[in-house]
Formats: C-alpha cells, structure tokens, sequence
C-alpha cells in the first residue's frame, strides 16, 4: 500500500435488509462501486431512503453487506474500528451522561495510550471547537436539537479519527450556526487531512463541503452521478466561490439530478 | 486546534453568566412548591372530619364503622407501644407492622437477586431467554394466591412460608422489567457505543445496564406493591404475626376500630414506598421525564 492509494473501497457493494414478517429482502443499495482518496471530501446525496446511511453505516462496520465488499486500508470491514468515527442523524447521545462524559467516551473503549492529561486537553479543546464550553455537565436532554449535534461532532472528533463519516450532521442546526460549524469543519479536515464522508441533503453544503459530490438513485439505491467540485479552498470564507457562475451551475446539475430522482419518490416508484 | 477558533462561531457565545438565575423564595415559589402536599392535606383532613361526622350522626354500627378519632387513637397506641417480654399474642401494632416489614424487605431483596440476574441474562442471551421464557411466562400468568396452600405445605406456616410467597409475588415484574429494558435498549445507542470501540462487556456495562435501570427501578416499584398483597395474604392464611394476623384476629375479637387502623397503616406504607421508588426513578433517569417534543 502507498500513501495515495484509496483509503476506502467498496466494490459492487450490495446491502439488503430483511423485511419484517415476509420472506423478502430490501434492497437498499446495489453495486455501489466507489474509491475514496486519503484526505478527500466525499459528500453523498439523494432523496430520503435511497440509502446514504446505509452506505456509511457498512464503511463503519455496523450493517453487513450482501455482497460485494468495503475495504478500509486493504482490509475488508468486519465491524466497527478507531480508525472510523461517525456523527449520528439521531445524535445517538448517552442520556444518562453529561455532554463532557458523552465526548471522553471514545477514549474508555479505546487505548490510544495517551495521558489523563492530554485526554482532558482534548475533551477541552473539542468542546471549545463545536462552541458547547461551559455546557460540560448539561444533559443531552438540556440541549437543543442543535446542541446535541455539536456534542456529537466533539465525539466524533476527539480521537483524531483518520476517517470522519457524518450522517446529516447539520440538519437540525439552525442557519447561522451552520454556516459557522461548516467552515469549522472545512478548516478541521484542511488542517488534519482527515478522509471525510458525509451525507447532506443541502446541495449548497455538498458543492461548498465536498471534493466530490455522488449523486445516488432511488430504489435501489445506485450512483447516479459523481461530480467533480474543483473550487479552491478555503471556499467557506471565500465569497467569490458562491457567487461564480460555476458554482450556479453545479447547482443546478446537481439539483436537476437529485430532483429527477425525488419526483419519482413521489410518484412512488 | 482551539487557538485559531471560528469568530463567527463567537456570537452565539453561550456562557453568559446571566443564563444561570437563582430562583429565590418568593410566596409564589414556596406556593408552586407546596401547594400539592397543602391540596392533599386538606384534602385528607376533610374526609376524616366527614368519616368521624357520620359515624357520629348517621347512626352507624360501630362494630362496622369506627369513628376516626377511634381508629387514629388505636393506631398511636398500638404503634407506641410494645408486647411485653415473654407475651404469647402481642396486641401492639408496631410489634406487627416490624414484622410484616422486615419480611417484605427481605423478600423484595431476594426478589431482586434473583430477578434482575435473571432478567438482564434473559434479555442478554437469546437461549438463555428461549430456555427460561416459558416458565417466567407461566409462573408470572400465574395468581400467585394459588400456590399459598402448597407453601403452607411445603413449609408449614412459619416466616420462610411467609416470605417463599413474597418472593413468588415480587420476583417476576422485577425480573420482566429487567427483561424488558435490555430488550428495548435503544438500539442507535449500541451503534454508537460500537462504532466508537465498545466491546461485547462495556456494551452491556455502560449502555444496556444503565438503559435498564429505571425499568429495574420501576419494577420494583411493581414488586412492591405485589409483595404486599403477598405479605397480607400469606399472613391472613396463616401464622401468629403480621399485619394480615393482626386484621385477621382484630375483625374476629370486634375490634374494627384496630382493624381500621391496620389498613391505613398498610396504605401509608404502600404509598411511602411506591413514592420513593417513583423519585428514585426520576433520580436516576431525569430524562425519560422531559417532554421535549
Ligand atoms: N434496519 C432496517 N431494516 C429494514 N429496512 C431498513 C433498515 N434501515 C434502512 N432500511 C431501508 O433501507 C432504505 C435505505 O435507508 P437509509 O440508508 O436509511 O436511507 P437514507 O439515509 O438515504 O435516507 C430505506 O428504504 C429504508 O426503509
Ligand atoms: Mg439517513
């Protein structure tokens, strides 16, 4: 393996859920075939229940596949591993835990033989990067749907995964906080190579996030399209970015794609 | 990573010191406070007044109904004063009520070392679960009074008799509510628990047993209130002490207002109880009482 090989691989990945009381299955994505590059920003799209999440939850580990196969670093995905972090669409917080306890949880499951010392720098410094400083000992049931998020994100950040995946991680974020947690989060990878890949259903946080946008059908749910997003960054900050004319004219393509896609959810198809 | 933190982020700057505000005590604190137990009391006060008036007035039997005045009378003395050393019968309600109590605490505690084990291992390990289901399912479908006279049987009419039936009445609704909770464990907590490196113990150490807990807690609170009937009924049946004795023997020798006293006592007990289970679960899982929508 060399630096620049693709960090992840799926290939003809298939995933399939049994359906309840009938001997059927679902099949939620067929074929998937798609490399990602160490340090790149993979932004997934597509109408609700096409299979996103899905898609990320068999890099992380936690739904098998039917066939077909994910590799991270050349080694088939089996199950959850520290090189893999994610951000929940539920949050998926510990209610009974405080928001610091919530983010230190990563470091009681795995030895990463680092001193109490620098773990609570970390807790600190994560905490202080979603903006949740002072919030250390708020419940998650004290927080809003924004809030919750963030501590979230501090989970995910915490041990410096090598691959962040993000399930709509800014959905409940209000507007203003969003433009703010994205261009954080712009920084974050810029500044830590980290590979990302993250699922919106905003087409403006795809262009303005992602390296490279993948279109995905609807039922079953297949690349419909990878666009190639080439502005420099930082593109957050940089307002030229959003007002260029190719960036109206991704946007477009890419809303006419998912557009295509989301009319026929709801002829139901 | 901190030190070149967002600025925009800064607006939405979120300690402010005025967020946090003493709530001080002003009369309409100490009234939003107070009122609940103030309602109840007068409440309560009023039902005595009313009880004691018609007996007074209504020309009641007394052997049917005592005055109030009668029964609270019975119940100080008798929770004042003891059997004296070497006496066959005690009369003393509190000699009764020790009794019936330390049997029913230590039923509920038996009750909790075989239920939650066996509960937390049934929702763990699905063949553990197939194996014990059916008989759990049974016994539990079961009216427990129906095994009373094969535990006299087996056991005569002492105190282990006396507490087999507390346990057989408590054990099962703690034990499915352990159950039950590990089952309903919600199940993107696990996924991020995995996903962040739990393993097969800490999954069960640090999300199920802590998800679980207040259904423990609540079942409990169900186990009491089933040992109690077992307490009465296991005493009513048979036996020389107890609260169901001291009703029992109170109705037979006339004594209602005794009688009466015995079931207001067996009340309070009950709901000071089941209330402390009901705070202690609103201790421990402050969440699950928030209504966020
Ligand atoms: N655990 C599951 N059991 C059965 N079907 C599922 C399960 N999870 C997802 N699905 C189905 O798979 C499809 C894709 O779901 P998902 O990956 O959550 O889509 P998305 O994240 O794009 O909205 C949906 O049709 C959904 O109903
Ligand atoms: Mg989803």
């Amino acid at each position: 393996m060399t630096k620049n090989d693709p960090i992840i691989v799926a290939s003809d990945l298939t995933i399939a859920y049994e359906l309840h009381r009938e001997r059927k299955k679902l099949v939620a994505l067929q074929d998937i075939s798609l490399a990602v590059d160490p340090g790149e920003f993979v932004v997934l799209v597509g109408p609700s229940g096409c299979g996103k999440t899905s898609f990320i939850n068999a890099i992380s580990g936690l739904v098998p596949k039917a066939s077909g196969s994910v590799t991270v670093r050349g080694s088939e995905v089996t199950g959850p591993g520290p090189d893999r972090a994610m951000v929940f669409q539920d949050y998926a917080l510990l209610p009974w835990r405080t928001v610091e306890s919530n983010v230190r949880m990563p470091f009681e499951f795995q030895d990463l033989g680092i001193s109490e010392a620098e773990k609570n720098k970390r807790v600190k410094e994560c905490l202080e990067l979603v903006d949740l400083t002072g919030f250390e000992k708020s419940f998650p049931y004290e927080l809003s749907g924004g809030m919750k998020q963030r501590v979230g994100i501090a989970r995910a950040l915490i041990t410096n995964p090598d691959i962040l995946l993000a399930d709509e991680p800014f959905a409940a974020i209000d507007a203003m906080t969003r433009e703010a947690m994205q261009a954080e989060m712009e920084r974050i990878v810029m500044e830590t190579g980290q590979t990302c890949v993250f699922i919106t259903h905003s087409i403006d946080e795809a262009i303005l996030l992602g390296d490279r946008v993948i279109v995905i059908s609807y039922r079953p749910g297949k690349i419909k399209e990878v666009v190639n997003v080439n502005f420099p960054r930082p593109r957050m900050s940089n307002s030229a970015v959003k007002t260029s004319k190719e960036y109206a004219e991704l946007r477009d393509h890419i809303w006419n794609l998912v557009k295509d896609e989301a009319s026929q959810t709801n002829r139901g198809e | 990573m901190a030190a070149t933190k967002n600025k925009s982020l800064q607006q939405f700057d979120t300690d402010d010191p005025n967020r946090i505000q003493d709530i001080g005590w002003t009369f309409k604190e100490v009234w939003r406070r107070t009122r609940g137990t103030v309602v109840v009391s007068i409440n309560l006060i009023t039902f005595f007044i009313l009880w004691e008036l018609v007996v007074i007035y209504g020309d009641i039997n007394p052997l049917f109904l005592p005055k109030a005045s009668e029964m609270f009378a019975e119940l100080w003395v008798g929770l004042t004063t003891r059997a004296p050393e070497g006496a066959v019968f005690s009369g003393s309600i509190l000699d009764h009520f020790l009794h019936s109590f330390n049997n029913l605490m230590f039923g509920l505690a038996i009750a909790c070392l075989i239920g939650i084990p066996g509960g937390l291992l049934m929702g763990g390990n699905k063949y553990i679960e197939s194996i014990l289901s059916p008989y759990v399912w049974a016994l539990a479908s079961l009216p427990r009074i129906a095994l009373v006279p094969l535990f006299i049987l087996f056991l005569g009419f002492t105190t282990k008799m006396q507490v087999t039936i507390i346990v057989i009445s408590a054990v099962f609704p703690i034990m499915i509510n352990s159950w039950a909770g590990v089952k309903t464990t919600e199940k993107s907590l696990l996924a991020a628990a995995r996903v962040f490196g739990a393993n097969r113990v800490q999954l069960y150490v640090k999300v199920v047993l802590p998800y679980t807990l207040p259904f423990i807690i609540s079942g409990i609170q169900q186990g009491i209130g089933r040992g109690l009937i077992g307490v009465v009924i296991a005493e009513l049946f048979g036996g020389s002490s107890g609260l169901g004795y001291l009703i029992q023997r109170s109705a037979d020798t006339f004594n209602t207002a005794m009688t009466f006293a015995v079931l207001l006592l067996l009340i309070v007990m009950s709901l000071s109880l089941i209330n402390f289970t009901r705070w202690l679960e609103a201790y421990v899982a402050p969440w699950r009482n928030v209504n966020h929508i």
